[in-house]
Parts: structure tokens; sequence; C-alpha cells
């Protein structure tokens, strides 16, 4: 039965909303989790981790995100696991922001002078001591407007979670339009929201872009 | 034993032998200006005696602390031996104030009020207490050595060794921070300074070295040194610095 674009169908979208924040949410923990363990690696200085560490990003970027969904939808479901879809996208996509944050994390820890390592080590500070009193203060700065801008990509990158099922908020633009018929207004509409989700971020991101050149 | 004592200290980077045996002994009290070309080894062996760099060969004694030693307690040595770099390293995110407590905190879990107290009293040793709150990049260079200085001596050091650290320096700067060394001198700090001010060496040091190709090549009190070199490649440096 096809009607037309109803307020109830805009409120639909609109409450999709939720799904896409929530699964940037979890892929944002678990991608933090594995971005942490790659930019530690990364930056050490253990030849074997810093080779895992590139050779983890390297596999990752190297492969379509879309490619990584389907293999853990598809993929473990051949192998007797039944994944579903919020369980498949949540690691997908935990995967490919881990190594991206642990790129970016990586460059931050890396561009603090050896320098500061070295004032740090002369007062007498331990390694640990002087990542948390001297290094990761200012690897922070560094990385803050880089990561903002990575969570607007995966904000946008989520809508790939719809072809594994998982729905949110193109999945629903999907939904509405199967049963409307009138893509254009619909997608126009699901456009219009992700861009308000992400345009804020892209302004405070660049917002702190600023700010960091202003030191403290 | 003497305060620092270097027996035959080889350092190498890859094949490139920067050190070659370096013998040196130093009282305390003493001031030690060293001199020589760029590439002689003088910053490598300012850096061996507190163990930035390890070394591959000799002895490096500081203190009663075989340096050397992997196994010795060089977050204890390094709380006795304040070093300053000519790039200065000041901590950029932190005030002045919490550039000079970090160590005194942390390293001698000092309370934060008594470590505050001593911030401003090396401040002034340094002419630069009203300085407390601004952060490195509000600062002059010769500022930023002098805070340097002053995170150093809050530590209590024992010993401090100076990396050209007037090098960095626009000329008109370099007084303010020669000023707080000669202040330090009077106290009686035992120094190591490497440098390229040599009317500064000769004023303030007590015994000057020259190093040359990876050795201690010559050395004397200030003035017979400046005066009557034994040697020609002492010579021809001082030639070559003094016009």
């Amino acid at each position: 039965m096809i009607r037309e674009v109803a307020w109830q169908d805009v409120m639909y979208l609109v409450f999709a909303i939720r799904w896409t924040l929530l699964l940037t949410l979890l892929a944002l923990s678990g991608g933090s989790l594995v971005g942490l363990l790659v930019a530690a690696g990364g930056a050490s200085g253990s030849l074997v981790l810093r080779n895992l560490a590139r050779a983890y990003v390297g596999l990752v970027q190297g492969i379509p995100l879309l490619a990584w969904l389907f293999i853990f939808y598809f993929g473990l479901s051949i192998v007797g696991f039944n994944v579903p879809p919020w369980v498949a996208a949540t690691v997908g996509f935990s995967i490919y922001a881990g190594a991206f944050l642990g790129e970016i994390w990586r460059g931050a820890l890396i561009s603090i002078p050896r320098t500061q390592w070295e004032a740090g080590l002369a007062i007498g500070l331990t390694y640990l001591e002087q990542l948390r009193h001297v290094i990761i203060p200012q690897a922070v700065r560094v990385a803050i407007p880089p990561t903002v801008g990575f969570i607007v990509q995966l904000i946008k990158n989520t809508s790939l979670a719809s072809v594994i099922g998982f729905v949110e908020l193109t999945r629903e633009g999907q939904l509405t339009t199967a049963a409307t018929f009138q893509p254009f207004t619909v997608y126009l509409l699901v456009a219009a929201l992700y861009f308000a989700l992400c345009y804020p971020l892209t302004r405070y991101s660049r917002t702190l872009e600023r700010k960091r050149r202003v030191v403290h | 034993m003497s305060f620092i004592e270097l027996k035959s200290v080889v350092k190498r980077y890859g094949t490139n032998q920067v050190l070659r045996n370096v013998d040196l002994t130093v009282e305390k009290g003493e001031i030690i200006a060293v001199i020589g070309r760029s590439g002689s080894g003088k910053s490598t062996m300012l850096r061996c005696i507190n163990g930035l760099e390890p070394v591959q060969g000799g002895e490096v004694w500081v203190d009663g602390v075989a340096v050397h030693d992997a196994s010795a307690d060089m977050r204890a040595l390094r709380a006795r031996v304040g070093i300053v770099f000519q790039s200065f390293n000041l901590f950029p995110h932190l005030t002045v104030e919490r550039n000079i407590t970090l160590g005194p905190m942390i390293v001698k879990g000092m309370p934060g009020e008594q470590a505050a107290a001593l911030a401003r009293d090396v401040l002034r040793k340094v002419g630069l207490e009203e300085k407390l709150k601004s952060y490195a990049d509000q600062l002059s260079g010769g500022q930023q050595q002098r805070v340097a200085i002053a995170r150093s001596l809050a530590m209590a050091p024992h010993l401090m060794l100076f990396d050209e650290i007037t090098s960095a320096l626009d000329p008109e700067l370099v007084g303010e921070v020669l000023l707080v060394l000669e202040g330090m001198a009077r106290e009686g700090m035992t120094m190591l300074l490497v440098t390229h001010e040599m009317s500064f060496a000769r004023r303030v040091a007590h015994r000057v070295i020259f190093m040359h190709q990876g050795k201690v090549w010559e050395q004397g009190p200030a003035k017979d040194f400046f005066e009557s070199p034994r040697t020609d490649e002492l010579k021809n440096f001082l030639r070559a610095v003094l016009h």
C-alpha cells in the first residue's frame, strides 16, 4: 500500500537517530580500546609491537568497511555463529575505528619531541610518570581535533550498517521509501538529519584546531 | 673517591665512536667549563654523567653512584644531578610554577604547599618571581632558560650540568642567564658547563677542559689554559674562537 510521507514517518526517522548514535558510541568505545593498544604499540620502543600495530592498521585500512561488516555478519554465520546485526556492526565498526583512532593517537604521541621525555627523565620521573604528566597531556591536545573529525566520519559511515539489516537512520529511510515511494523527500530528510548531527561537530573540531595554536 | 669520576668512558652510536676513553675527575664545589668543536663529544660526555646516554665501556661514578651500571638507582641520582638543556625543554602545557613543583612533588613526595613555596624561592633566585603563573610561550628565551634552571634547582641538586645553555639565545639575552650561573657559582654549587662563552669560562670556571676527537685533550686552571695552551689543537681552536 502506497501512502504519503506523513508526520509519523518523519518522527520515525528522527527517532532512528538514536540507533545511529548508539552504534557510533559502541564503535567509539570498542574503537578506543583497540586504538589505545594500537597507539601504545605503534609508539613503543619494541620493534615487534610497532610491526604488529602497523600490520593491524594496514590490514584494516586496506579492506573496505563494508567488507568487514559482511565478514562479521555473513562470514561468522557460515562457520556456525549466528550473529545479530548489532553485534556484527559493533565489532566491525570497532575494528575499523580502532585502526584509525590508533593511527591518530600514535601520531599525536610521537609528535611530542624527544626532548620533552628527556626533560621529564632529567628531574627523575619514571616512564609512566613521564607519560602521565608530560607526554599524554600534550598529546591529547594534539589528538582532539582529528579525533572529533574522525567521529564525524564514523557517524556518516554507520549508514553502512543498514546493509546488514541494522535499523538506523539510513535503514529507516529505506523502509520509509518502500512504504511511500518518495525517495527524494525521504532521503533529503535523512541527509538533513545527518547534517544536523555532523555539522556542529565539524565546527567544534575547527574551533579546537584554532585554539590549539595558542597552547594551554 | 672524587665527586665525579670518569674512567676510560667509551660511547658509541653504531660504529661512530663519540667518546674514546674519557678520563675525568671533578671535586665537590668545582666549576668546570668544557669547550671544544661541535662533534668533539662534550655534550655527550655531559649526558653520560647523569645517565641520559648509556655508556659502552668504562666507568662513570657520580656522588658514589655507579652510573654505568644498568641496575643503578637512576631516579635517586637524577634527583641529585640537575641538567639544563640548550633548548630549555620547559613543559609547555604547565605553568612556570607547575614546571617547577612537578619534580619535588612526584619524585620526592613533597606536599603541594611546601612545593609552591619552594617554587617561589627558586624563581626569586633566577629573578622571575612574578612569572609564577605564566606559560613558557609567554616568556623570552632568556626567561625560559632561567625557569629551566629554577626547575633544576628545585630538586636541590648536588651537581648541575649545563649543556650549551646560552647557545640558542639571542645575544642580548645571554647575560641574564650567565648572571644566574655566577650566582650559583658563588653559592658553591658543583657545576659542569659545556659552553662557547670563552670569557665567561675564563672568569668563572676553576678549570677548563678542551675536548677533541672524543677525548679530554687538554685541561688546566682557567688562566693558564687560555694564556699558555700546550697542544696545537687547542691553540688552533682558541685562535678560531677568540680571533
